[in-house]
């Protein structure tokens, strides 16, 4: 059975076999039942005949028995017709009359028992079937035999039973077939709800984790199977919950002593002392904000109908850094597009990621020069600065976790650009860095345009 | 002034109180939503100091429930949540301005002040930058203590940068605040006003910069080359 994998194909193979079982059944049933009905007739006929042929016996003035059978009688029973006949047989087991040229009896003619008896005998080559009927004529007792050759067996019974299987019997497959037809219906109306689950269910995923089988059109027999679904469908929830409530919790966790020590520094009186002493806080927060981004983005499922306007999120990173880069003596500008333009992906990633590069490229660039973010039609955010540039031999190890150009410079984790990275990838974007002239890099980030 | 911290670490509460008091604020410190609610009911504050990630839940749904019976008390929102749609929800559910944590207290001191000068609110004193100083009350500025005259859209823009202290003011906003967004304004019309502003404060001695961020804005700050 397990060929057939679908619910419909496996009624429909049993189906036929039942179908094909219950014809053939059935045919068999009916044949029986007509036959048996037709020699009931055929019984009743032939005991009708023996007690008709009853009727015409009457004893003589000499105490014998006679027959006096009427024209239309004797017709029946001539040899001639051949096909009834008839014999009258006394307790001692003469033949007392009888219609066949041999004149003898029907059926063997110890027949003792009951007042009516139906017996079927072979003669020659033909074979009588018919009653024996007990009757009392006077003071005799004697047993009148009818029978029929069934050679010769009334033809229309006999193109009943023949035409059976071509007028009747073969009506049974179409019914069936037609009772297959509407069972198929049936199994598609009633599996609807569970298409419509699997409608469902194709859209659970990390994005929308909430989502449901619904069960209330759903067959019982099959709903605790779906219930079982959405039951493991919480516990995976639960587990995601876990695992966001972790990254929430640890956030919480290390930044609150972080302003503790940060705000115990501020109300000291040292100011130089306390001055040193923030920057390291300061820097200390940076990378756990570093690590909490990548632990977080480990665990983080874009919805694959989010979009964001690339500007817009460029514009807010830019409005955010100025006023680091004016404190530097450096400057931002945003140029490109003036328009809104929709990309694929979480505005709250992308913007991380184009601040990562925004906070690398005011670190580097010149005193005095631009840090420009250029957004472009296409989906292409580019920062550029004029700071030293990325040599050809590091292009690739700047995005790795960890790297630094300089191991023994502090402030800085080498976890910017993974960040970045890693957003790229969730976005499927692509990151791509090259120098420019006379000094300087440029960062471009490709979004997967909206449409 | 009184103000109201909800914040469930008792130390980083203490710590704070004690800060904003060197800044001339006395503050009660409550640790829970319940406690919270309550006595923002019965008690005036200036300005409450709200903690998200609080034992009872979160401190948005006290924001919520503050702006649902329409108390207009300024709410600045200190978080450990980063991200950028934290801030957006925060500031949806009615909080006026958001710090994360660690932050400066010097932020925190500042960003509460900015809250309190807005029109209705308390602090109605003086912004200073340097030797430049804008008295929000009647919309003068001076340098050097010295009272300075300028035009009515200089005072405005003047204003408004100054209000942003620290932050990018967009050139949208600063349609808006001159002008409203009913008319048709030439789009030159507001660099010939900041340009007219920088102009005066230059000529006038003011130690400040007025910035001009290419496609985001303008940003006003303390010029360290004066």
């Amino acid at each position: 059975m397990t060929r057939f994998k679908s619910i419909i194909s496996r009624i429909v193979i049993l189906h036929v076999v039942a179908v094909a079982v219950t014809s053939v059944l059935m045919s068999l049933a009916l044949a029986w039942l007509l036959s048996f009905a037709t020699n009931n007739i055929h019984n009743k006929a032939m005991e009708e005949q023996a007690n008709s042929v009853a009727g015409h016996l009457s004893v003589a003035g000499d105490g014998t028995l006679q027959l006096d059978l009427p024209l239309d009688l004797l017709g029946l029973y001539s040899q001639a017709y051949g096909r009834y006949s008839y014999a009258v047989i006394d307790d001692k087991g003469n033949v007392l009359f009888s219609s066949l040229k041999d004149h003898g009896a029907l059926f063997p003619a110890d027949s003792r028992t009951s007042a009516t008896e139906f017996l079927q005998q072979r003669r020659g080559d033909a074979t009588v079937s018919g009653a024996s009927v007990r009757k009392i004529i006077g003071d005799r007792t004697v047993w009148i035999q009818a029978g029929e050759d069934l050679a010769n067996r009334d033809v229309l019974i006999d193109d009943i039973v023949a035409d059976f299987y071509r007028n009747v019997g073969w009506i049974t497959l179409p019914i069936l077939l037609v009772l297959l037809m509407i069972d198929i219906a049936i199994f598609r109306r009633a599996l609807r709800p569970l298409r419509e689950a699997s409608d469902i269910a194709r859209r659970i995923g990390p994005a929308n984790p909430g989502l449901r089988l619904p069960t209330a059109e759903i067959p019982r027999e099959v709903r605790p199977l779906v219930s079982a679904v959405n039951q493991g469908l919480d516990r995976l929830e639960e587990a995601f919950r876990i695992q966001r409530d972790f990254t929430a919790d640890a956030a919480h966790e290390l930044r609150t002593p972080l302003s503790i020590l940060r705000t115990r520094l501020e109300l000291l009186e040292e100011r130089d002392m306390s001055r040193a002493l923030l920057k390291d806080i300061d820097d200390m927060a940076h990378i756990v904000g570093q690590l909490l981004d990548i632990a977080e983005l480990d665990a983080f499922v874009i919805d694959p109908a989010e979009k964001a306007d690339l500007r817009a999120v460029t514009a807010e990173v830019a409005e955010f850094v100025a006023p680091l880069a004016v404190a530097q003596d450096k400057d931002v500008a945003l140029l490109g597009a003036s328009h809104p333009v929709w990309v694929k992906g979480s505005a709250e990633m992308m913007s991380r990621a184009i601040r990562n590069l925004a906070e690398n490229a005011i670190k580097h660039t010149t005193p005095g020069s631009t840090v420009e973010f250029v957004v472009e039609d296409n989906g292409t955010v580019s920062v550029l600065d004029r700071g030293p540039g990325v040599a050809e031999h590091e292009r690739e190890l700047i995005f790795r976790r960890f790297w630094r150009r300089d191991r023994r410079k502090a402030g800085s984790t080498g976890l910017g650009l993974s960040i970045v990275q890693r957003i790229a990838e969730l976005h499927s974007a692509t990151v791509s860095v090259e120098s420019r002239t006379p000094s300087g890099a440029r960062f471009s980030l490709k979004f997967v345009p909206a449409t | 002034m009184r103000l109201l911290i909800v914040e469930d670490n008792e130390e980083l509460a203490d710590l704070l109180a004690k800060g904003l008091r060197g800044a001339g604020y006395e503050a009660d410190v409550l640790s829970t939503l319940e406690e919270a609610a309550s006595v923002l009911q019965t008690t005036f504050y200036a300005a409450l100091i709200l903690d998200l990630g609080l034992p009872d839940g979160d401190g948005l749904s006290l924001l919520k429930e503050i702006r649902h019976r329409n108390n207009p008390i300024p709410v600045l929102v200190l978080t450990a949540r980063g991200g950028l749609n934290d801030r957006v929800t925060g500031l949806r559910s009615g909080a006026d301005d958001y710090l994360v944590k660690p932050f400066a207290l010097e932020e925190l001191v500042a960003r509460l002040e900015a809250q309190l000068r807005r029109p209705g609110h308390l602090l109605g004193t003086s912004l200073r930058i340097a030797n430049l100083e804008f008295d929000t009350r009647n919309r003068q500025a001076s340098i050097d203590d010295r009272p300075q005259l300028l035009s009515a859209r200089e005072t405005a823009v003047l204003e408004l940068l100054m209000r942003s202290k620290g932050r990018v003011v967009s050139k949208k906003q600063v349609e808006d605040h001159i002008f409203g967004h009913s008319t048709d304004v030439a789009s030159n019309a507001i660099e010939v006003y900041v340009h007219r502003l920088r102009k005066q404060l230059a000529e006038r001695g003011a130690k400040v910069q007025v910035h001009t961020i290419r496609g985001v804005g303008y940003l006003i700050a303390e010029d360290k080359q004066a």
